[in-house]
């Protein structure tokens, strides 16, 4: 008997055997404009060498699953024989699902997984409580900690308290890495060149120059100077597919401050940009959201926990997500946080190695666990009592 | 005017706002403007700005299956893969948020999850350079930082596409 671990998020399917180590794959599918008559499926995205102009297909809207085509095709794939090999009578699978799955949604997954790939038991469960898992794990005298996942769809705040979720003082702001990348896409299509079709290049883009700033008025100030004195200006230098394969920043000496670049490279500068754009993580109203931004949502939520567990939460912000890997999160994050709570309170924010894989290491860690078999629900029990065995035992 | 490197404008100023008469540009209320507004923030949900590649394939080349497609277990999957399955399969996010009838439904839930607005004050960026602004187009609200950012707004994105 095995168990897969799969934390299947709008971007990448986190997955693995808990015995062996997890992939990150994309969980979608996805058409190119040169490979005109296939569909690429998850994995298979590596297979194409230009990737201008990448149509994406994926199974989630707004950080829900709603295309259970696509989502059993790139399970398929998964599963199947090019991929993982899974037995399905054999196999535990634990399985992630958004905060607040709607119920429809849940009564479809169980069928999916009991009734079409048949696996021998499930376990359903919030990412984020795989986090919280971990997190207890590494820092056992801990009773209370609040998990902060910002990643494709959304950014969600959930505070744990002795390794259950605190369902009053979930808080979700509706920023996530897509809305970064497309926001991207739309300035510089607007200032410099027409990008809105390139969302694998300009994501490409964000991941490699933005940044989250310190000091936002400062960097505003030293954006906007001339010459080799904005410190802030880079020259990206985007692929061509053929020669270029990848895009990168010119290193600063190679930066041309005065005159037009002679090669025939396309080239990019952003200047602002490169924080503005993190920025919204912070301040959704700049672009006009109206919600509060992280370190504000993080207070508020802690706020309205009992009072006697607030100072065990401010000590235990775990930061999770692929938008935690912007240089500079964790620390903007903890001085924001700082300056807002009480001042006899310990604050500490804890970035993870590797964050966009915490909630598997979770999940893994639960797979270990010797519990685990009476949080499962066994294929039989579901199919003598149907979704009411798994609304009782899941806390999704 | 604009001080330092605001870059995204040619130096021709010719096209100076004073020249059009104020009495003839014409003045969005705030009704279109919110509807501007959450027009852009829709746009930055979508998955795809182009169109699908294989839209305009005839439908005798889509049908072909691919080579992993094979049914190898087709017995387990007639369960799920009917038509009538794929009608509950493809329901749009916003269908299954109001089938969820959240308004009946006590406690928290996805709605009252949802942030609060900032007890901060909203930060305000010119629409045209992005750097921070002090001043809003008289037309149609768009922020702008100098004249030559608010000559730029005008002759491409101002009052265009409006609903």
């Amino acid at each position: 008997m095995s168990t897969l671990v799969l934390d299947n998020g709008a971007n990448f399917a986190k997955i693995g055997y808990s015995h062996e180590k997890v992939s990150v794959i994309p969980n979608g599918q996805f058409r190119s404009k040169t490979s005109r008559l296939k569909t690429f499926t998850a994995s298979q995205l590596d297979e194409i060498k230009d990737p201008s102009g990448l149509f994406y297909i994926l199974p989630f809207q707004k950080g829900y699953l709603v295309n259970w085509d696509v989502q059993r095709k790139v399970w398929d794939h998964l599963f199947g024989k090019d991929m993982f090999k899974v037995d399905f009578a054999d196999t535990n699978i634990v399985i992630t699902e958004p905060y607040f799955n709607f119920s429809s949604i849940q009564d479809t997954m169980n069928e999916i997984l009991f009734e079409e790939y048949q696996f021998q038991s499930a376990l359903r469960i919030n990412a984020g409580s795989l986090s919280a898992h971990q997190y207890f794990h590494e820092n056992n005298s801990e009773l209370c900690c609040i998990v902060v996942d910002s990643s494709f769809s959304f950014t969600h705040i959930v505070p744990y308290c002795r390794g259950r979720k605190m369902k009053e003082g979930i808080c979700r702001i509706n920023v996530g890495g897509k809305l970064l990348t497309n926001h991207l896409k739309e300035i510089i299509s607007y200032r410099q060149l027409h990008v809105m079709d390139e969302t694998y290049v300009i994501n490409q883009v964000k991941e490699d120059v933005c940044y989250v700033s310190q000091d936002f008025y400062k960097d505003m100030e030293i954006a906007q100077l001339k010459g080799e004195d904005n410190t802030v200006m880079r020259d990206y230098v985007l692929p061509d597919f053929s020669s270029i394969k990848k895009g990168f920043c010119k290193p600063r000496e190679e930066m041309n401050f005065t005159g037009k670049y002679k090669t025939a490279e396309q080239i990019l500068r952003l200047t602002n940009e490169r924080f503005a754009v993190p920025e919204m993580l912070f301040h959704p109203s700049d672009i006009g959201i109206q919600e509060m931004g992280i370190p504000e949502a993080l207070v508020n939520s802690i706020n309205n926990m009992p009072e006697e567990m607030q100072p065990h939460f401010y000590k235990n912000i775990v930061l999770t997500g692929g938008n935690t890997l912007f240089p500079g999160f964790r620390d903007r994050v903890y001085t924001e946080v700082r300056a807002l709570a009480p001042v006899e309170y310990q604050v500490s924010v804890v970035l993870p190695q590797n964050p966009i894989c915490y909630p598997w290491e979770g999940g893994k860690l639960l797979a270990e666990n010797p519990d685990f078999e009476e949080m499962v629900v066994t294929r039989e029990d579901y199919e003598e009592n149907g979704h009411y065995v798994c609304e009782e035992k899941f806390d999704i | 005017s604009c001080k330092f490197s605001c870059s995204s404008h040619s130096d021709d100023l010719s096209s100076s706002v004073r020249s059009q008469d104020p009495n003839q540009r014409r003045v969005l209320d705030s009704a279109t403007r919110q509807r501007r507004l959450t027009r852009q923030l829709e746009a930055l949900e979508k998955d795809n700005f182009q169109d699908d590649p294989h839209a305009s394939l005839p439908q005798l080349v889509k049908r072909l299956p691919q080579f992993d497609e094979s049914n190898e277990s087709g017995k387990r999957r007639k369960k799920t893969r009917g038509d009538h399955f794929k009608q509950r399969f493809r329901k749009n996010f916003q269908t299954l948020l109001e089938e969820e009838d959240l308004s009946v439904s006590e406690g928290p839930n996805y709605l009252t999850a949802c942030a609060e607005p900032s007890k901060f004050p909203q930060r305000h960026f010119c629409a045209v350079c992005g750097f921070p602004s002090n001043y809003t187009c008289v037309s149609c609200g768009a922020r702008y930082c100098c004249v030559r950012c608010l000559g730029t707004h005008h002759e491409t994105r101002c009052l265009k596409w409006t609903v």
